[in-house]
């Protein structure tokens, strides 16, 4: 094996690598801080966030992503880095990714810095590692734009905390929904050391608050929240653990955000499952708009899913399903609903709901008007009335609806072809068609 | 239409035009020329620029700009509706739209008709003029939004850095305090290459802008280090795409085409790249 010293390496090949090796983590997000320049330094935040590009694969550039080094002393077997792997290895110093950082803010092409690590000598040392890139970058080049750091599992709390002052954000990956998957592909890491700092950053933030609220100009201690992620297809975790697990998550350790990443197998590795298909993005589809529908419009785990039927309708939206479930509640009549009703509604998101509140304020609505106003009907109108009248003779009937529903297209994020729930038969094997054209060319 | 007793019958029925000025000043004195003519919205058109097709049995007034009477205008606006509609209102005056005047002059009908509900006006989306309005601020939004995003910086020789963009809707003033206050520090440039309009903010200083600018790109050269750090993105652009996740009909969803001329991750011709 050939030695490649990282000193002679060029700042291209180290960003090329660290990058290759960052990419799979999902959050790329730089909301929830709302900052200022004071004057002397670079950079602010806006509460909602930037994206700055969009990748090949549709994911958004937000910050400049990277690992401050891809050395790793653990051995998990999804992990395109692990110790096992024969990849080119390479680490930047802090200087490199402070002035790399600055140089792509200043000409706004990024927002800020995501730094995660692989592990080198302990989880503690990795962290002072960091520690010392991000707290240069905050003093020396007075940086006030957005950093986003992992905080690793197992460092010593003490580093954590100060890195918390530092940053905006932190995240500590689960990895996987249960901690049997855990033990079985990460066998370095456990459980108990991702859910303690995750907690101790829980308190950091809610005793900052309080801080806060005292001393207006005391620090920030991660100001943005924290998140985490899971790895979805790896493990066999039905969809009803997954959301119960994101459940309390964002209830007992009040995360921002709980990111999930359609697993991709890059190792081959005997423990992980072979997907054909490519990686389950209509399930990681499906699960995101779980996730939004726990955190903006009031659902609860066990509303969605339950024991009996743990996975999510692939043809239906989550919302939908539900509401075909439930059509007791419906029809719903558009000028008396209240807010939390209307949120219901299959096809009526967030901001349509806000519009009809305010709209009904001054005028009685009709379906002419919930058009002009911009809430899309297509799938709603199963499901509403305006002056008690429906929009069509249609028939409050679960079979009726479903397929009328369903002969909607969805608009899914993907091609059709990005589908991993396709309907199986005998000739729908992908290998299968792979040997045929084997076959005739040799 | 109602006749009333007292007012001209004949001017009820003549559609009349008031040429405006492009600009917030020239709307708003349209407007106050309006209410003194006592035009209202069914007979009156405010027309922004050209006229495309001159009517037959219209009647043309060409207003004049007039800093006292538009000031007027938007203290009364200010007043009854408080900050936000009026904010709503005037980014809705920023947009190509050629009929923003008169939605704008609009809803300052139904603000004037109905003081009561002032501070709640655009919340009544079920009015046509109300709701063109919303659009009209919503697409101008969503540009200065896209923008923030997507404008690129370069280094020019003397360290300063230029952007150069070309918005459909009048947006340079609504960057500028933005990106002011991120780079309080730097000397920057934002350059509408549509409208030659020119923003400027010397370091440590108050941004203006300059209007009737024209650049040529050759007065523009880079710095020794521009090229190393587009580069630098070129390859962190490539490298963060997961290819077996490859979606470029989601890509162009979320970057649409038109930006791509203006960004060093996409050439300048191939707007496929990265």
């Amino acid at each position: 094996m050939e030695y490649i010293s990282t000193d002679t390496m060029s700042l291209m090949d180290k960003l090329g690598i660290l990058t290759d090796s960052a990419k799979y983590d999902v959050a790329c997000t730089s909301s929830g801080v709302e900052r200022h320049n004071d004057g002397k330094g670079i950079g602010n935040t806006l509460k909602g966030g930037i994206c700055h590009s969009f990748s090949s694969d549709g994911r958004c550039i937000s910050l400049l992503k990277i690992l401050f080094t891809n050395e790793c002393i653990y051995d998990c077997r999804y992990c395109i880095n692990r110790r096992s792997n024969d990849v080119p290895r390479a680490t930047f110093t802090p200087e490199e990714v402070c002035e790399l950082t600055i140089g792509l803010y200043r000409r706004n092409y990024i927002e800020g810095l995501f730094l995660s690590s692989g592990i080198v000598y302990s989880p503690t040392y990795t962290m002072e590692l960091i520690y010392r890139a991000v707290f240069l970058l905050r003093t020396k080049y007075r940086f006030q734009g957005y950093v986003h750091v992992k905080a690793i599992p197992g460092a010593d709390p003490d580093i954590i905390g100060k890195l918390g002052f530092l940053a905006d954000r932190m995240s500590i990956n689960l990895e996987f929904p249960t901690a049997e998957g855990l033990k079985k592909l990460a066998p370095n890491k456990h459980r108990k050391n991702i859910l303690t700092p995750m907690r101790m950053i829980q308190n950091g933030i809610r005793q900052n608050k309080d801080e806060l609220v005292v001393y207006r100009n005391a620090p920030h201690f991660v100001a943005g929240g924290q998140s985490t992620q899971m790895m979805i297809g790896a493990t066999p975790e039905s969809d009803y653990q997954i959301i119960q697990v994101a459940e309390s998550l964002y209830r007992k350790f009040e995360l921002k955000r709980v990111f999930y990443s359609a697993f991709v197998n890059v190792n081959e590795d005997r423990e992980l499952p072979a997907l054909p298909g490519g990686p389950p993005l209509l399930r990681e589809h499906r699960l995101y708009q779980a996730d939004f529908l726990m955190r903006f419009y009031g659902f609860e785990a066990g509303e969605l899913l339950d024991e009996k039927r743990p996975n999510f309708n692939v043809f239906l939206d989550p919302k939908a399903d539900w509401a075909v479930r439930h059509l007791e509640l419906f029809p719903v009549e558009i000028n008396r609903a209240d807010y939390q009703l209307l949120l219901r509604i299959p096809g009526i998101g967030v901001k349509s709901a806000q519009r009809i509140v305010k709209a009904r304020r001054t005028a009685f609505l009709s379906f002419e008007d919930l058009k002009k106003i911009g809430v899309v009907l297509k799938r709603a109108l199963y499901f509403i009335t305006c002056g008690g009248k429906m929009m069509y003779r249609t028939k409050i009937e679960e079979d009726y609806i479903v397929r009328n529903l369903t002969a909607v297209k969805e608009k899914l994020p993907f091609d059709a072809d990005g589908m991993t729930y396709r309907q199986m038969s005998l000739f729908d094997d992908s290998r299968f068609d792979e040997a045929l054209i084997i076959k005739e060319t040799g | 239409m109602k006749i009333k007793g007292r007012e001209d019958a004949f001017q009820d029925y003549t559609e009349q035009v008031l040429l405006c000025e492009d600009s917030q000043e020239g709307i708003f004195t349209g407007i106050y020329e309006a209410y003194e003519k006592k035009f209202h919205s069914g007979t009156v058109r405010i027309v922004v620029g050209e006229e495309r097709e001159y009517r037959l049995f219209a009647v043309y007034h060409k207003v004049e700009p007039d800093t006292e009477k538009a000031l007027k205008v938007a203290r009364t606006v200010s007043n009854l509706t408080g900050p936000e509609p009026y904010r709503q209102m005037c980014t809705a005056l920023s947009s190509t739209d050629p009929q923003k005047g008169q939605a704008v002059f609009g809803v300052i009908e139904l603000l004037l008709k109905d003081r009561r509900s002032a501070q709640r006006i655009m919340d009544r989306l079920a009015d046509g003029y109300v709701r063109k309005v919303f659009e009209l601020h919503r697409n101008v939004q969503n540009e200065i939004h896209h923008l923030k995003e997507f404008l690129r910086f370069q280094e020019l020789e003397n360290k300063a850095l230029f952007a150069r963009i070309g918005p459909y809707n009048d947006v340079v003033m609504y960057l500028m305090p933005h990106f002011a206050d991120r780079f309080p520090q730097e000397n920057f440039m934002i350059y509408d290459e549509g409208r030659n309009l020119l923003g400027v903010h010397p370091a440590s200083g108050e941004w203006y802008l300059a209007r009737g600018v024209k650049l040529d790109r050759s007065m523009l050269n880079d710095s020794d280090e521009e090229k190393k750090y587009r580069e630098l993105f070129r390859f962190f652009c490539h490298k963060i795409a997961i290819k077996e996740r490859k979606n470029l009909n989601l890509q162009r969803n979320m970057l649409p085409l038109r930006f791509r001329e203006f960004m060093v991750e996409f050439g300048e011709n191939d707007k496929n790249a990265v």
